[in-house]
């Protein structure tokens, strides 16, 4: 009795025992510890010595005295200092047979901490919508939480089966999942995470997440529990996501402007098919560079300058018009946008750049503004022309009415009408001449479209040199040639012959006499698609400030010589420009004349 | 007796030379008439009659298209001679544009008294003369 007694002191049971007069005859250890208190609690009252206990353990324990064997409770109550503490009690009547007086048994525990993670169970179950169910198989009945019921929208006093129970699942694949997710469960106790759609009583149809873990005895299913979570806000939030992400997708995937999901340091992350063919590169190997590896290098500083004040935050977007290089290293160019794409911290996760192709449109505005320097060349040309006619032509008919009104006029002497006659003649032949360099200019306008052949440069200027080698030893001319075989232009024999003499005479002509040796250089380089060839002279050189303006017009002569007819620059520069090509002079008076012509080079088809 | 000492013509062309001095002849212009090429003829046997003090030519005939230096280029030098010693000089161009914008040009030259376009006739250097005041005085 000793040993049982002192054992029962030190068990984990919180318990006292009270006489009649509800005075504390012994306790065991937990109940001190629990209720913070000192063994000499012995013989006191017990409300005296734990003033703050619910009034329903008073009477319980007042009812035992009173002769009933068991009273039980479970209480809360808000102490003075506010704190609310659960109570758990059981009171027992104690019959002493040696003393006949009534003694009672209190087991009394402080439960507030496992009513609070109860609580807030039952509360988080609430609010998170999770219900719970069984299935019993042996006895085959089924139980459902009021939280299940709440979520099927049945009342509170309604008695699901199994079979009901998966009626509510949607008809077609959130019912046939179930299905084959219960018997499953049932035939190999395999447990369930699935996320299903069902229709509620009321006709509702709703997402929810189901739970189901089979408990097997001997290979047996015997039990199956299991949650229920309405999730219809959740999935229906995620579907929508998925769908906006999806239809993001298609967007950056279908759009006619190229796009790339573009990291930190300039991987392309995801490129779409616009941007793979402007580029030329599949997209695996675009995904394998960083956008500087396809920058002109000329547009990369300012683009880096851009991003990095996008990092820095200094702004959320910026848009350039850019040079990319293509698989073929043909420029590519662009309009580039670039935004910030940022994680949910804040920070800069990728870049979202936009590429708009604008290569042709810079190729049809490099084409018209070729056109446009072709349609003002000829404009002038044709301005040059009409001024040629009108200025040209009326100075010879002006000569003409004036002379002949001389012939008629018998009040001149004799003499001066016969020296009219003579200057008659001379005025109709320079009006001839002049027709006949109109013909010849009009006749390159008009050849302009005949076709042009393939023309070996460098015998033809051998062939030209070889024809003036008189004039040449003559003026004690030093000629240097550079021109290096198998340089073919795209022309017309006839004009490049004209244009090469023309060049190498109008040099020997206006050489500067005051110079030991005159020299000429004929040179030729091929640039692009082009050859340029080069005629530079140590000459007179022409004021170009003066004169350039008026260097290629007809009828322009500059030094007084007694040969210049001002005729063969103008003729020169139409024959180039029939030609495709192009002419242009830099000279200084004394120093020297360098005439360069650009001429199509001739490609082998 | 001819009414003005002194006109050159500027001009490169032997015809109209040839011409001008034939008008100018019948119409007893002047005693002197003194062809020149270009601009820079004419502009430096001005500056030769001026060194010399010797008397100045009354009108210059100035063709516009002319080697060297054409007419415009003239009128630039021309008209960098001090006021005093030129003023007796009147100007005519004579041309054959029938450019508007030449001739617009030619009226921005306070020293350019008309512009005549080729061909030129004797009635038209008898209206110079007129236009100067010598026919009333006959």
């Amino acid at each position: 009795m000793t040993i049982s007694k002192s054992i029962l002191h030190h068990t984990s049971i919180p318990f006292a025992i009270l006489d009649h007069e509800q005075s504390f005859i012994d306790f065991s250890k937990q109940w001190l510890s629990m209720f913070d208190l000192k063994s000499n609690i012995k013989g006191q009252k017990f409300f005296d010595s734990m003033p703050e206990l619910p009034e329903e353990l008073k009477l319980d324990i007042n009812y035992c005295l009173e002769g009933i064997k068991h009273r039980s409770d479970s209480k809360r109550m808000v102490q003075k200092n506010g704190n609310a503490v659960w109570y758990d009690w059981k009171v027992s009547l104690l019959n002493n047979n040696t003393t006949n007086s009534l003694n009672v048994l209190v087991i009394l525990e402080d439960v507030t901490h496992k009513r609070r993670e109860e609580d807030l169970l039952a509360k988080s179950q609430q609010v998170a919508r999770i219900g719970g169910w069984e299935v019993d198989l042996i006895k085959n009945t089924i139980y459902w939480s009021n939280m299940t019921k709440e979520i099927h929208e049945v009342p509170k006093d309604y008695v699901p089966d199994l079979v009901t129970g998966i009626s509510f699942y949607k008809e077609g694949y959130s019912r046939d999942t179930i299905t084959q997710l219960v018997n499953e469960g049932i035939e190999l106790g395999k447990k369930w995470d699935t996320e299903l759609q069902i229709v509620t009583a009321k006709g509702k149809v709703i997402w929810v997440r189901a739970i189901g873990e089979p408990e097997m005895v001997n290979d047996k299913c015997v039990r199956i529990v299991g949650t229920f979570q309405d999730i219809d806000k959740l999935k229906k939030a995620q579907l929508q996501l998925l769908n906006i992400e999806e239809s993001l997708k298609g967007t950056l995937e279908n759009s006619s402007i190229g796009m790339a999901l573009v990291a930190r340091d300039g991987r392309f992350i995801d490129v779409n098919t616009s941007l793979c063919n402007s580029l030329g590169y599949s997209k695996e190997k675009l995904l394998s560079l960083t956008f500087q590896d396809i920058t002109h290098p000329d547009d990369l500083e300012i683009d880096l300058l851009l991003l990095n004040e996008l990092i820095k935050g200094k702004r959320s977007t910026y848009q350039i018009e850019k040079r990319y290089f293509n698989k073929d290293q043909q420029l590519v160019y662009v309009i580039l946008t670039v935004t910030a794409a940022r994680n949910v911290d804040g920070e800069i996760s990728h870049f979202i750049s936009q590429i708009v192709d604008i290569s042709s449109r810079i190729k049809a505005e490099k084409k018209l503004k070729g056109l446009l320097e072709l349609t003002t060349n000829q404009n002038n040309s044709l301005m040059n022309f009409a001024h040629i006619v009108s200025h040209n032509l009326r100075s010879h008919a002006a000569n003409l009415t004036m002379i002949s009104e001389f012939a008629t006029d018998e009040s001149l002497d004799e003499d001066i009408r016969k020296d009219s006659l003579g200057m008659l003649g001379k005025a109709s032949q320079g009006l001839n001449d002049t027709i006949s360099h109109l013909n010849e200019v009009v006749q390159v306008k008009l050849e302009t479209d005949q076709k042009l052949k393939s023309v070996q440069l460098q015998p033809l200027v051998q062939k030209v040199l070889a024809d003036i080698q008189a004039l040449i030893e003559e003026n004690k001319v030093l000629i240097e040639i550079d021109v290096p075989q198998k340089m073919e232009v795209r022309g017309v024999m006839a004009y490049l012959e004209s244009i090469i003499l023309n060049l190498v005479t109008n040099a020997i002509k206006y050489k500067d006499l005051n110079k030991e040796t005159a020299k000429v250089s004929i040179k030729t380089v091929e640039k692009d698609e082009t050859i340029v060839l080069t005629v530079a002279d140590n000459g007179l050189g022409i004021d170009l400030d003066k004169f350039g303006k008026k260097l290629f017009g007809m009828y322009k002569t500059f030094h007084g010589n007694e040969d210049a007819r001002g005729i063969g620059l103008f003729i020169t520069k139409n024959q180039i420009e029939s030609m495709g090509g192009k002419i242009t002079v830099d000279s200084q008076p004394l120093v020297g004349t360098t005439f360069e012509v650009v001429l199509l080079k001739n490609h082998q088809s | 007796m001819n009414f003005l000492d002194i006109a050159f013509i500027v001009d490169d062309d032997p015809i109209h030379q040839f011409g001008m001095k034939v008008l100018l002849k019948k119409v007893k212009f002047s005693n002197e008439v003194l062809v020149f090429h270009n601009g820079q003829e004419a502009i430096d046997a001005l500056m030769g009659l001026l060194d010399r003090g010797e008397k100045l030519p009354s009108v210059i005939f100035l063709d516009l298209n002319m080697p060297i230096k054409d007419g415009w280029g003239f009128l630039d030098d021309f008209v960098k001679i001090p006021h005093q010693n030129r003023e007796k000089v009147t100007i005519y161009v004579v041309s054959s544009s029938i450019n508007p914008s030449d001739q617009e040009k030619a009226k921005n030259y306070e020293v350019v008294s008309n512009y005549i376009v080729k061909p030129i006739a004797e009635s038209q250097l008898t209206k110079v003369l007129d236009d100067m005041g010598l026919l009333d005085s006959l």
